[in-house]
């Protein structure tokens, strides 16, 4: 893409309002986004399973393993691919916190 | 150098190639398949497949280039005709003899049929081929009756009403899957296929089909007759055990195995649908069908092989969509202990659980994937639950896994 009209971040929500070990979906800019914190660190990825599309954020988060509530697919949010099946990957998206402490992410 | 020989073309055996590479086997490995076509799920064919809302690369177990990429040799459209466990050598359709140091069984189950239930319109769904069959079938106006109102028949109806067609289902219980699932997931499955326009016959049986010139009539066992366009024989399945049996390897309705995975001949596994497996939380032998449970057989079989060993304790899981419902289940639901049902028959939204000395031992849910995430980890763990708190809807599954209460510390445990 390239194209810097393409690269815009999002303010989303306060990173004090995400609290570790937890997920949230949010809408960016008619797209669900995935915003997960694990141990300080916040992960976004596309709302739906790679599977079937079912939403993420129905799944449970337990450490690094994020389960579909679907048929039981499971992820590491740290990097986002499958543990089992371990042949797919969510699709991630830029992420960052701002100085302010607000997540902002770029769905590129 | 070891050669390991996989016998079968589901996600088993394909499971047990992935584990053996990513732990680190670095012998042969030979996946031998009956199926012309790589290693693929079995679920879509009566779902999303069957609806043409999926295309075969989607559901291969492993993209085709994973093979060539891990050293896995692909034998396919290709029988093991024979088994000698004592050269520990199988000789196969092509005329090759094939040596192996351990051999994984992963032959499935086939479709059962009926006497005087063959030709042109009728169908089976078992296979890739069956499925792509049936959906050249599903012509919006046809008729398509189904004998056998179990998953596949559920399902198949679902994707065919959706298509348009006039569809019929004979079930000669009372109630599909009730015997299965209970009688609440019974009416609850009878209802939702009605308010889409499928018939449910229960408690009636076809007793005989003649061809006619434009498709096929029926005999019902009342003496009435139903014209239809294609039928479908939704009765169950047969292990695909003969050539184990052959061998003289202990065969019951599968292949039997220990909880490891092994049969009764040295170094011969069995995985998948066709193993019934000593399963230690059961208490005995259990075979399943559940595309979950044959993943991690194969998984499981795949440290096995290179000495892991540790028993297969895993909990059943399995799933069904049809519309826009999905049933789940999870453990034992084979009618052990009391039943207790959670959530909202009338809404269609409820979960039954078994329990069984206060603890959880199986559910099955219709629509309530959040039962069924919490209930997975609880019934992981030691607990003690009452069937009053199982029922209370506002009492929280989650509260039973330990250091309950704090959101926080449950979410990190």
């Amino acid at each position: 893409m390239g194209d810097t009209a393409t690269q815009q971040w999002h303010a989303v929500m306060a990173a004090d309002d995400l609290w570790e070990g937890e997920m949230e979906a949010v809408d960016v800019e008619g797209t669900s986004v995935l915003l997960v914190n694990h141990d300080g660190d916040v992960f976004a990825y596309k709302n739906r399973c790679p599977h079937q599309e079912w939403p993420l954020n129905d799944g449970d988060l337990d450490e690094k393993e994020l389960t579909c509530a679907n048929h039981l697919w499971v992820f590491d949010v740290t990097t986002g691919k499958g543990l089992n099946p371990a042949n797919c990957a969510l699709i991630g998206y830029q992420c960052r916190v701002d100085d302010d402490g607000t997540i902002l992410v770029n769905l590129g | 150098m070891s050669r390991f020989v996989l016998v079968g073309g589901g996600v088993a055996t394909a499971a047990t190639a992935t584990g053996l590479r990513e732990e680190g086997f670095d012998g042969g490995i030979v996946l031998v398949a009956a199926e012309p076509h790589l290693p693929y799920e079995r679920p879509p064919l009566s779902k999303e497949y069957l609806a043409g809302t999926v295309d075969r690369p989607s559901f291969r177990a492993n993209p085709e280039a994973w093979y060539a990429d891990h050293d896995v040799e692909l034998v396919l459209g290709t029988r093991v005709d024979e088994l000698v466990p004592a050269e520990h050598r199988v000789r196969l359709s092509d005329g090759r003899s094939l040596g192996y140091d351990a051999l994984v069984l992963g032959t499935g189950v086939r479709a059962r049929t009926l006497d005087g239930f063959s030709g042109e319109r009728v169908h089976a769904l078992r296979t890739l081929a069956d499925s792509e069959r049936l959906r050249g079938r599903l012509t919006a106006g046809r008729h398509l009756v189904i004998l056998g109102g179990g998953f596949i028949g559920c399902e198949v109806a679902a994707v065919a009403a959706g298509r348009g067609v006039r569809v019929t289902v004979f079930e000669p219980e009372p109630l599909p899957l009730g015997r299965v699932l209970g009688a609440e997931f019974g009416r609850a499955v009878v209802d939702i296929h009605a308010e889409q326009g499928v018939e449910f016959r229960t408690g009636q049986v076809v007793t005989a089909m003649t061809e006619t010139s434009s498709g096929l009539a029926l005999t019902t066992r009342d003496g009435g007759v139903v014209e239809c366009d294609e039928l479908l024989v939704g009765v169950g399945s047969v292990p695909n055990a003969e050539l184990a049996a052959a061998a003289g390897l202990e065969v019951d309705r599968g292949i039997l195995t220990d909880e490891f995975g092994r049969t009764s001949a040295p170094d011969v596994h069995a995985i998948g649908d066709v193993a019934v497996r000593h399963h230690p939380e059961h208490g005995g032998p259990v075979r399943v069908e559940h595309h979950d449970t044959a993943v991690k057989h194969g998984r499981h079989t795949a440290r096995v092989l290179l000495g892991h060993a540790e028993p297969f304790t895993e909990q059943h899981f399995f799933w069904s969509s049809q519309y826009d419902h999905m049933i789940q289940s999870l453990g034992r639901i084979d009618g052990e202990g009391e039943t207790v049902i959670r959530g909202s028959v009338e809404d269609r939204s409820f979960t039954r659980f078994s329990l069984v000395d206060g603890r959880i031992a199986g559910m099955v849910a219709l629509d309530r994937p959040r039962d069924l995430l919490a209930t997975r980890k609880v019934m992981a763990v030691p607990h003690r639950v009452t069937a009053d708190q199982l029922a209370d809807d506002d009492f929280p599954l989650k509260s039973l896994l330990p250091k309950a209460g704090a959101r926080r510390s449950e979410a990190r445990r």
